[in-house]
């Protein structure tokens, strides 16, 4: 603890107790009294020490007539009339009453020490309980357990009040519970989709040239193409910056698209590669899942550009590749990620080997480039392709609905998009087929069933079974096997076994005879059909182990 | 059918008849005339005699003495129902488990014997939808522990990085992830890119099961994200932990080649999910190239240990590594049935706590631990995944790799210690150096622990 104290104060109650100056307690001080912080004694307080025994007490005001006990004193007094006996009620002394403050008992406390010291008797033991004592008071709705009452009092009434809802209707009490659930559950998805229909601005991480505002305004339908080309023309030097950093940036903001608003990460510097990032993220800005791609182009050409010798290719054909339609370079250079609910992407080594390959940007070649894009990327290919909707309008239309890879119903068709969508269909119909199964995905062969792995050097000779059976198996236990087997209660439900243990038993104290007993019964005439059934028919059948009904 | 009739007689026994069975026979008084009260043996539905019939049953399974494990298998059945008290219920699963074995092992006998010993063994592994898995594994530390630690050593570790690459390999399907996001996004400087990759198919023979694609999933969490206002980038590449994740780490690599300097936070998220790799006690397999690193040079080493020595060469900003603290790697039988009884009594006996008796889910939560007692009792050879290995040893194989341990701060603990309020009072933690551990009554659960490129 730090805390500077000068004079230690001793338990019989040194008056000075040295404060500790800036402590981190909060203080709860309320309008009507004036309270000292937590912990903070008033310095001219008297410390006292009470012993766990007396703090523990609760009822240590004892009727002498009855023994009831009650923890004031005022309460017995009262119930001391009830007894006709004489009785006084304490008077609150008017008169200037020393403050007392209280210290912990427990010597590895905080409040042991007395500049520590909690200023309320009620205080000091509700401490004490809660944090030295037993748990005794467990809440039933959520098991969580109290040592003081007040404590769990307090806490039932708000178990299970404050609840997190989900949209589905389920309810939860802890925010984890709650956060999880609401990722996967369908209802968020379904929310989602509603707001793709409007472009929310907040969706929208991507700055775009000015010239995007009235691209984006008739959010359902635009011809994305059209867009794009005025983006492309215009010489964009937006900040790389922000399409590194600040995925936030709301795109209907763009007619400040100079001023950066974060200065560019180290690196990113390359305005060819920042052009070509731009238009990328121009087009995909304004839903949010296009971002979602955007920026690993983005992300892929800026390294690129820290690398020269990369395999990428050099900006500018990226940038020509986005006259046609920008949503196309950022299809072709990442792969593809669905407009509401996004999916997966390709893997950026996609984009890296694509960048590569990519040519003359017609849109009829991108369906080449995409294809011949997925094909070459065998070894990285994710599971899954899904289409790039960049614009709010989406190049694949849809304004959320689709959540599902390869599937969306068209807007107002471009060639450029309808082949965009063919292409990133049949890629990743091709890269399901073919790339996934090539991508040799290890299983684990046939196992290596070695039946053999069983079998020890082993005497099967009854005699040698039998003297282990007598002597003891060769366990590393205390018990003998055949003290466990002679010992098991098999009696019970299995009245089948409790005979011919019973017998074996009753043949007297001497374990040897037990033992051969056991043995006979089990060899001699025993009815092993009984036996048998009796096993079969146990627990097995009628409650199978872990099996759900 | 049980034939004993072969059995020939020890020792010159004083004849005595048997009774018939008859089933109508009235129950005696316990304890019978005559029985041997040994001090020794304590309670009879206790653990230890339990334990101690398992280890006997094994080791006659292991010497293909089909009678006595029959014996044993009878008075087991018998002490120890399905649907008893914990115990009982964890020894009928073991016993279930040296059935299986017993009936894939052994001489003819014995595979007779068991085949009409019992009648479907065969268990119910629940697959499980993307929903119900989210509160099944939210039931109970088990996997919450590591979540939180691993959260908070995370958001640590990525303070300022303005992307995140993490690489969740975790068998709970990222489950992980909502809460990862939802802290990401929460915190101060805004937040950033996240690349979200999975190996995807990893544990698709191993329970928990999902009934989604990864690819649905992916786009699920896509949206969560986005809802948060974090853009998240999904990736699933297929990849098993048969051959050490090769092809995700190939992926890694090139990825850290051309990532490596633009500032990218690569966290390697594992989560019970290494435990899975070979080691050193599986033989290498001859048929195929021992190592599947085709970029690292020929090595003896064990998959687990190219594995980390791999992500070492990745470079990343942090590893979180969390898994359970158990070595189920003996390829002794009775070594490995005493420290799986050893260990998973715990999830038996935890479970009465969060799911009542009857519940379908405690159905399930039983069933996969049925299925892991079934794997490690049952199985050898590749067939035999659940590899378990303690902390101690984890703890070396990450500083052999070139890593070095990093401590939880006291948020992360005190999160943890939050979050382990939410349940029951016998879960407790432990802070052994710079590791944190679930306990449970005091036995360790599960281990967390961090890592930095030493």
């Amino acid at each position: 603890m730090p805390v500077e104290v000068d004079n230690s104060s001793t338990v019989s109650g040194d008056a000075s107790v040295s404060s500790t100056g800036n402590q981190n307690p909060p203080p709860k001080s309320a309008v009507k009294k004036k309270r000292n912080l937590p912990g903070m004694p008033d310095p001219d307080a008297e410390v006292i020490a009470l012993s766990p025994t007396t703090l523990l007490a609760t009822n240590r005001f004892v009727c002498e007539i009855c023994n009831k006990g009650f923890q004031r004193d005022q309460n017995l007094q009262l119930h001391r009339r009830g007894h006709n006996l004489p009785w006084k009620l304490r008077q609150r002394s008017s008169k200037e009453v020393k403050k007392r403050v209280y210290v912990c008992p427990e010597p590895t406390c905080v409040h042991h020490d007395p500049s520590r010291a909690l200023g309320d008797l009620t205080g000091i033991k509700k401490h004490f309980c809660r944090k030295h004592g037993e748990k005794k008071w467990k809440c039933d709705k959520c098991s969580k357990k109290y040592a003081v009452q007040s404590d769990w009092k307090a806490h039932s009434k708000i178990c299970g009040t404050r609840e997190y809802k989900c949209d589905c209707g389920t309810v939860f009490s802890r925010r984890d519970s709650f956060i999880t659930h609401r990722a996967f559950c369908d209802a968020l998805a379904v929310e989602s989709a509603k707001t793709q229909t409007n472009p929310s601005s907040e969706s929208d991480p991507k700055v775009q040239a000015a010239d995007s505002s009235p691209r984006r305004s008739p959010p359902a339908a635009p011809p994305p193409v059209s867009a794009p080309s005025a983006i492309t023309s215009s010489d964009i030097r937006i900040q790389s910056s922000v399409l590194a950093e600040d995925p936030r940036t709301v795109v209907e903001e763009a007619p400040t698209p100079a001023p950066a608003p974060a200065p560019p990460p180290a690196g990113l510097n390359g305005s060819s590669s920042s052009s070509v990032s731009l238009v990328s993220s121009g087009c995909s800005s304004s839903s949010s899942s296009s971002s979602v791609f955007s920026s690993l182009f983005t992300s892929t050409t800026v390294s690129a550009s820290i690398h020269p010798p990369q395999p990428l290719a050099p900006a500018p054909p990226l940038v020509g590749l986005n006259g046609s339609c920008s949503g196309s370079v950022s299809l072709v250079s990442s792969g593809a990620s669905s407009s509401s609910s996004s999916g997966v992407f390709a893997s950026l080594f996609a984009s890296s080997t694509v960048s590569a390959s990519i040519q003359p940007p017609q849109p009829p070649a991108l369906t080449n480039l995409i294809q011949a894009d997925l094909a070459p990327s065998t070894s990285i290919e994710p599971i899954s392709l899904c289409l790039s909707t960049s614009h709010g309008s989406s190049i694949f239309g849809t304004t959320g609905q689709e959540r599902r890879q390869h599937a969306p119903p068209l807007q107002p068709a471009m060639s450029a998009t309808a082949l965009l969508q063919k292409a990133a269909q049949m890629g990743a119909a091709a890269s399901n087929a073919s790339l996934l199964r090539g991508l040799g995905i290890v299983s684990s062969s046939a196992p290596q069933e070695n039946l053999q792995w069983g079998q020890a050097q082993v005497d099967p000779d009854n005699a040698s079974i039998a003297a282990g059976l007598g002597l003891g198996l060769p366990c590393d236990g205390s018990s003998g096997l055949k003290e466990l087997m002679m010992g098991t209660p098999v009696f019970g439900p299995k009245q089948t076994t409790l005979d011919f243990l019973g017998l074996g038993v009753a043949a007297g104290g001497n374990p040897n005879a037990s033992l051969s007993a056991l043995i006979t019964s089990i060899g001699g005439g025993f009815d092993a059909t009984t036996a048998a059934a009796s096993f079969r028919g146990g627990d097995y059948t009628s409650k199978d182990i872990g099996r759900s009904s | 059918m049980m034939q004993f009739s072969e059995i020939p007689p020890l020792h010159q026994i004083p004849p005595f008849s048997i009774p018939t069975m008859n089933k109508n026979q009235i129950h005696r008084a316990r304890p019978w005339p005559g029985f041997p009260t040994s001090k020794g043996l304590g309670s009879f539905g206790d653990a230890n005699c339990m334990e101690q019939l398992l280890v006997h049953c094994a080791n006659a399974i292991e010497s293909n003495d089909a009678t006595l494990a029959q014996q044993i298998l009878w008075v087991l059945n018998n002490i120890a129902p399905p649907d008893g008290d914990s115990n009982q219920r964890l020894t009928c699963a073991f016993l279930r488990a040296l059935i299986v074995r017993a009936a894939k092992s052994g001489t003819c006998k014995m595979l007779a014997a068991m085949a009409n010993a019992h009648c479907n063994l065969s268990i119910d592994i629940h697959t499980f939808s993307v929903i119900e898995l989210a509160s099944f594994v939210d039931l109970t530390p088990w996997h919450r522990f590591g979540f939180t630690a691993a959260n908070a050593a995370i958001l640590e570790a990525v303070e300022g990085y303005s992307v995140i690459h993490i690489v969740d390999l975790s068998l709970t399907h990222c489950m992980q992830i909502p809460t990862l996001i939802d802290a990401i996004a929460s915190r101060l400087e805004g937040p950033p890119l996240v690349k979200l990759t999975v190996a995807g198919g990893a544990t698709e023979d191993v329970p928990p099961m999902l009934d989604l694609s990864y690819e649905e999933l992916g786009s699920k969490l896509i949206n969560f994200a986005r809802s948060r206002n974090v853009v998240l980038e999904f990736r699933a590449i297929p990849s098993t932990y048969a051959d050490g994740f090769s092809s995700l780490i190939e992926q890694l690599r090139v990825q850290h080649l051309v990532y490596a300097e633009s500032g990218e936070a690569l966290v390697i998220n594992c989560h019970m999910m290494l435990h899975y790799l070979p080691e050193e006690t599986l033989p290498p397999l001859s048929n195929v190239n021992s190592n599947p690193y085709s970029f690292e040079p020929s090595s003896t080493q064990s998959l687990r240990a190219m594995f980390l020595k791999a992500l070492r060469g990745l470079d990343p900003t942090v590893v979180v590594l969390v898994d359970e603290d158990a070595d189920f790697t003996s390829n002794n039988l009775v070594c490995r049935l005493r420290a799986a009884f050893n260990y998973l009594w715990i999830p038996y006996d935890t479970v009465d706590t969060f799911l009542p008796q009857g519940s379908k889910q405690r159905q399930w939560y039983e069933a996969d631990i049925c299925w892991k007692i079934e794997n490690v009792i049952a199985h050898e050879g590749l067939q035999r995944v659940e590899r378990l290995e303690p902390k101690s040893r984890w703890v070396q194989r990450m500083r052999n790799a070139g890593f070095r341990g990093v401590s939880f701060g006291e948020e992360a603990i005190s999160e943890v210690k939050t979050m382990l309020d939410e349940h029951a009072a016998g879960w407790g933690l432990k802070k052994e150096e710079d590791d944190l551990v679930l306990t449970w009554k005091g036995h360790n659960v599960v281990f967390a622990t961090a890592w930095l490129p030493a």
